[in-house]
């Protein structure tokens, strides 16, 4: 990191600093404007005295421009977000579009916005699940303008698969939304994966928060009941909803047993016409199938509910347990320490997948690590080798 | 010599012509997967599977009546209606004096979707798509004298199904003209609208229990009348192949004799009076074999549910001929597609015709138009000599075999439906419109890259623009026309009388009683269709679709010729520049319903790397600009067909502009007619493509516009 971003974060003066190396704080200040390059000697010291986290690079490589805004952008972003305060549609859906691109320029804009933002305690943050179909997209419907009826802003991020071969997508939900999606108390924004779902569900957080600055209080969360994206997904949600339909075992569905052990509500859908027989079935199995559900929050277990979203029929109920778990957590404090422990986990994924992403779009194409490659492949040299000295890459990155 | 050695010596000879061409390569396998052979022999018919019999007795194969065209030709039935009533009066009229045999009322898409003139959500189509009907007074209008007790009439009329035959029937009895006295047609196949063709209100089981009103009042109290026209029409139109075209409108015909039969009905009660309605397009001799197929094999369905009479087992049919086959470009060459498509409905068999204007992709028939497509009829019939012999092509190798491939091929496809458990079913899972919508990419996949030909569109293509005059509608002046009338209906009849008739359907909605019935003294006494649809609305609720969508399928029929690599090129240079794939909000505005080109295009867009939102059917404008502006598109592509562009256009663009959002740019398509693009233009609009747009030429124009 920066020898100024070091001594700001662990409130070293310039004076303290410059005397335990020993030098002027005047050549200091050289130093950290960039005006003189520090010899080998001092680059030692620093390094040693900031643990590792200053070195020769910090000095010698330009900062990456994405890092640092011009001024007009800045403005503009904070204009940005005083109209998403007051509510301008119009804005917000920028934002979410800067949050999700993949523009190095648009990164650091979402960078700065998502600095402005404050923190949201008071929102509800939904996360559904479900196989394709279920009626995810219905139940939100549903669900959703009886909430509006009750006086909250709704939100919807829903996250549609795109297809790997073309990239392009069809997003389609809110055709399933029909009345949410033209009541002005409503937001929906389907997104398309980008075949990365890890990807995207990072992008879905920062969303959540634009959203949340936008006044919108009660957020969910679509997306499919297959692949990774579930458990991310859940990492960013204060309640997580699986929707089932009436039918046994969770093989046919094709839904992962793991999925169902992260549900504080199972929802059996499509409890009407000639499937509510089978739907009742379906909801004493999982009511008896203790096994199957779980324990992971500390002070209220899952409930299972019937529901017909296209009949409106076990919506109240839902609700009632949905404000029941929000109650209880947010008396008790897990509510909140949930959400912190889940900011952690952001870091640690948003690390994650900064170094795939630089792996994928950089690394991958440096030519001495296609050399690298080239010889193991040749078996001049051995995988072993091989990795730790392309590791090492990673670890000089800097940009 | 024996019959294998002559086929041998064929063999033989066509290879020698064929020099180093291979036989085997002049197979053709046509869009339904059939394997069509370069010749056909007597051997052939050795392997047919259906019964060919003869005409006006079971299995009818041949035709439902004995004597065919040499008693009668076939009613010459223009489809036609638009603006007031009294100008499709004056039109009908006019058709009347000129060989027109029977009517066909084409209603505007307000009353389609069961609202009166004045409603909001209609501003755009009242008048524009075919006749405003509001309530009785305009019936009145709409006949003025024009004897029903003489005249068949046949009314295209789904949704709004029960106000509008309830007027209909209440119009007669005003003229003179008891019920059990009108002949005619009312279409009230709602199946097909789920499907296809989009003018539903109700939720499909309310909408079935409606279709089963009437054919039980009408089995009863209209004796002449058929009570349903069982459409594989639109499903063509919207891009089924003949198969699927067969398949789903036979499968859709069982659902209808079965919840007849649930009422209480006997089958001999209804089914004579049950007809159909094909498409006819340019695959000559499949159009041929469909329509002897579809008379076979619906023989053997009605059979299974034990009729007494034969008559039930007959099926009767109209066809038109198709309007996809015509073009926008070089337009003077849909006369000659007419011509075959008329031809082969004829040689087929149809009850009635109706043919298409040359002018059809562009808008609605002038009388000059009009008069051309009756007289292709005409001359067939009175020129040619075709009507002096019953069934000419029966027994013809290649039709009888293609006419048992037909019926191998469709009942899978009826089977596939009965496993799920009927046509109502299998419409709630969307297989038959994912299956016509796969039919429909890949036909368009198949013309952008110049594996079918359309002379004119993309090959032979003109030099020179041709000038043509069309109807335009002033839908301004309609509108102002009906509700002034509208407003006059509501100060001069009895409200209180009106209010009381309100109650009763809505409690009939609620109970099992006919709502035809009470619908027509509610008609008699100035109730509007709207408010007879909005009493039923408040019983059964306003459905609308989940727009499901197919992928892949564009991309894997299209033939790279260089432009996929061209644009995908384009795209990664996109992505770099603005991090994000091209965003583009597909939009239906209005009530037209016409969604083929609109999911096409969607599908195909996704396929090639755009990001595409699709929005729901029936959107306002500022619907639509909400949902651009929340998922931040790049560019929304309106699709517009029934002429609502000049007033929808003009809104869309004022709402983005209200909010703030006029770098949002937009795209038209549709039927545009090339004398309003400037006024598109002028308004900001991007681009308009028009019919036969090549979709990977347009991706690549719109790529570089943003
Ligand atoms: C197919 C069709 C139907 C089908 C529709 C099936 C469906 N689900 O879509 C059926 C049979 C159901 C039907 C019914 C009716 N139809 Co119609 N129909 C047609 C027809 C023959 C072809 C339209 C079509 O689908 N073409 C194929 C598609 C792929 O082409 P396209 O939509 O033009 O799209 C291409 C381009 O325009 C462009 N494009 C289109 N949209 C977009 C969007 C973007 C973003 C881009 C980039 C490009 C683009 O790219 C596409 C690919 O090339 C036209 C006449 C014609 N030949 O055009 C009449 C036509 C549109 N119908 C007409 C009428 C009146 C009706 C009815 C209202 C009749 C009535 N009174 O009952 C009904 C009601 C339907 C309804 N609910 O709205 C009139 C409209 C008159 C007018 N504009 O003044 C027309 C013009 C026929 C005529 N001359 O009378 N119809
Ligand atoms: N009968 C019945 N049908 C329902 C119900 N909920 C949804 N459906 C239907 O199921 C289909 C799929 O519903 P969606 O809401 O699109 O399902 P989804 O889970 O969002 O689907 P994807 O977004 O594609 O993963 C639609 O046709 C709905 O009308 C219900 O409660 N009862
Ligand atoms: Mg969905």
């Amino acid at each position: 990191m920066k020898l100024k971003s070091y001594l700001k974060l662990f409130k070293i003066s310039n004076i303290d600093f410059s005397k335990e190396i020993g030098i002027s704080s005047v050549s200091l200040s050289r130093y950290i404007s960039g005006e003189r390059l520090p010899e080998k000697k001092i680059l030692n010291k620093i390094f040693k005295l900031t643990n590792g986290s200053v070195d020769a690079n910090d000095f010698f490589l330009s900062s990456s421009p994405s890092r640092d805004l011009s001024e007009i952008h800045k403005k503009e972003i904070k204009k940005m977000v005083l109209n998403i305060r007051g509510g301008k549609l119009k804005d917000l859906a920028k934002a979410i579009t800067l949050v999700e691109s993949s523009l190095k320029l648009h990164n650091a804009q979402a960078d700065f916005l998502l600095s402005k933002l404050k923190q949201n305690k008071n929102s509800l943050r939904v996360g559904i699940t479900g196989v394709p179909g279920v009626g995810k997209s219905t139940f939100i419907e549903t669900f959703g303008m009886s909430l509006i009826d009750l006086g909250f802003k709704v939100a919807v991020l829903a996250i549609d698969p795109s297809s790997k071969r073309t990239g392009g997508s069809i997003l389609g939900d809110k055709t399933r939304m029909m009345k949410l999606s033209v009541n002005k108390n409503a937001f929906i924004r389907p997104s398309p994966s980008q075949g990365n779902l890890g990807g995207v569900a990072k992008k879905t957080s920062e969303s959540i928060r634009c959203l949340e600055e936008a006044g919108f209080n009660i957020i969910f969360i679509e997306t499919m009941g297959v692949g990774q994206a579930e458990t991310t997904v859940y990492d960013m949600v204060d309640i997580f909803l699986v929707l089932l339909l009436p039918s046994g075992g969770d093989e046919l569905q094709g839904i992962k047993k793991g999925i169902i052990e992260m549900a504080d509500v199972i929802i059996i859908n499509k409890a009407d016409g000639n499937l509510k027989n089978t739907a009742e079935i379906t909801m004493l199995e999982y009511k008896n199938a203790q096994n199957m559900i779980s324990n992971i929050r500390e002070d209220i277990s899952p409930e299972v509910f019937l529901c017909s979203s296209t009949e409106s029929i076990g919506i109240t109920k839902i609700w009632n347990f949905i404000k029941k778990f929000e109650k209880i957590r947010r008396d008790s404090g897990s509510f909140y320490k949930t959400r912190i422990q889940q900011q952690t986990k952001a870091i640690w994924r948003n690390i994650l997948l900064q170094s795939q992403d630089y792996i994928e779009n950089n690394l991958k194409y440096n030519d001495s690590v296609k050399k690298i490659i080239k010889d193991v492949e040749k078996n001049n040299f051995d995988v072993n080798n091989a990795s730790k000295i392309i590791f090492d890459f990673i670890l000089k990155r800097n940009t | 010599m024996d019959r294998k050695n002559i086929y041998k010596g064929w063999e033989e000879q066509a290879s020698k012509e064929l020099r180093d061409k291979n036989l085997k390569d002049h197979f053709w396998e046509t869009p339904e997967g059939i394997k069509v052979k370069p010749l056909y022999t007597e051997d052939d018919l050795q392997k047919i599977n259906h019964e060919i019999g003869l005409p006006g007795l079971p299995p009818y194969t041949r035709g439902p009546r004995a004597t065919m065209y040499t008693n009668r030709p076939w009613t010459i039935r223009q489809y036609a209606g638009f603006s007031t009533a009294e100008e499709s009066n004056k039109f009908y009229k006019e058709g009347l004096k000129n060989g027109v045999m029977g009517l066909s009322v084409a209603f505007d898409l307000a009353t389609h979707r069961g609202y009166d003139s004045d409603h909001p959500r209609v501003v755009a189509d009242v008048g524009n798509a075919g006749v405003a009907i509001d309530s009785i007074e305009d019936m009145n209008l709409l006949f003025d004298g024009i004897p029903l007790d003489q005249m068949s009439v046949s009314m295209t009329m789904n949704g709004a199904v029960i106000p509008v035959l309830a007027s209909f029937i209440a119009s007669g009895e005003e003229q003179g003209c008891p019920r059990e006295k009108l002949t005619g047609t009312i279409q009230n196949d709602i199946l097909k609208e789920f499907m296809v063709r989009n003018t539903f209100i109700f939720p499909p089981k309310p909408s079935m229990r409606i279709v089963a009103d009437i054919i039980e009042y009408t089995s009863k109290k209209m004796p002449k009348f058929n009570s349903i026209s069982i459409s594989g029409y639109h499903m063509q139109e919207a891009g089924a192949n003949q198969v699927q075209e067969l398949a789903y409108t036979l499968a859709d015909g069982k659902e209808y004799i079965k919840s007849a039969l649930e009422r209480g009905l006997n089958i001999d009660e209804f089914a004579p009076r049950l007809s159909f309605f094909w498409s006819i397009g340019m695959n000559f001799f499949m159009e041929i074999a469909k329509m002897r197929a579809a008379r076979y094999m619906w023989s053997k369905i009605v059979k299974e549910f034990k009729p007494k009479n034969d008559r039930s087992l007959a099926l009767r049919t109209h066809c038109q001929t198709s309007g996809v086959s015509l073009m926008e470009q070089d337009a003077y060459n849909n006369i000659v597609r007419t011509t075959i498509e008329a031809m082969a409905a004829v040689m087929g068999g149809t009850q009635s015709l109706h043919t298409n204007s040359f002018d059809e992709a562009l808008a609605l028939p002038t009388k000059f138009s009009a008069r051309i497509a009756r007289n292709t009829q005409l001359i067939i019939s009175e020129e040619t000599g075709i009507c002096n012999v019953i069934d000419p092509m029966a027994g013809s190798y290649y039709v009888e075999s293609l006419t048992s491939s037909i019926v191998e091929e469709s009942q899978k496809l009826i089977s596939e439906i009965d496993e799920v458990g009927g046509m109502v079913k299998a419409i709630e899972m969307g297989i038959p419109k994912m299956r016509i919508e796969e039919s429909s990419a890949k036909r368009q996949a198949r013309v952008d890259s110049n594996e079918e030909t359309i002379v004119g569109v993309n090959k032979y293509k003109p030099t020179e623009k041709q000038e043509i005059n069309i109807l335009s509608i002033d839908n301004v002046e309609v509108r102002k026309r009906q509700v002034s009338r509208l407003q006059k209906l509501k100060n001069s009849r009895d409200n209180k009388i009106v209010e009381s008739f309100i109650e009763k359907i809505k409690n009939a909605a609620s109970s099992d009683e006919n709502l035809l019935e009470i619908c027509i003294e509610a008609s008699k006494n100035r109730c509007t269709v709207g408010e007879m649809t909005s009493a039923m609305e408040s019983v059964f609720g306003r459905h609308n679709l989940s727009t499901k969508t197919i992928s892949g399928v564009y991309k894997n029929t299209v033939k790279n010729d260089g432009k996929i690599d061209i644009i995908d090129n384009e795209l990664n240079k996109f992505v770099n520049k603005k991090g994000r794939r091209p965003r583009m909000l597909v939009v239906k505005m209005g009530q037209d319903g016409h969604d083929r080109g609109a999911k096409l295009i969607a599908t195909a867009f996704s396929d090639l790397g755009f990001d595409v939102d699709i929005g729901p059917l029936f959107q306002t404008p500022e619907e639509a600009a909400k949902q651009a502006i929340e998922n931040d598109a790049h560019v929304i592509g309106v699709s517009t067909l029934a002429a609502g562009h000049k007033t929808l256009v003009p809104l869309l663009m004022e709402s983005l502009k209200n909010n703030e959002a006029s770098y949002i740019k937009v795209i038209c398509g549709g039927v545009i007619p090339p004398d309003d693009h400037p006024f598109l233009y002028d308004l900001g609009v991007s681009k308009v493509f028009g019919p036969g747009t090549n979709i990977q030429e347009a991706a690549i124009e719109i790529i570089n516009l943003l």
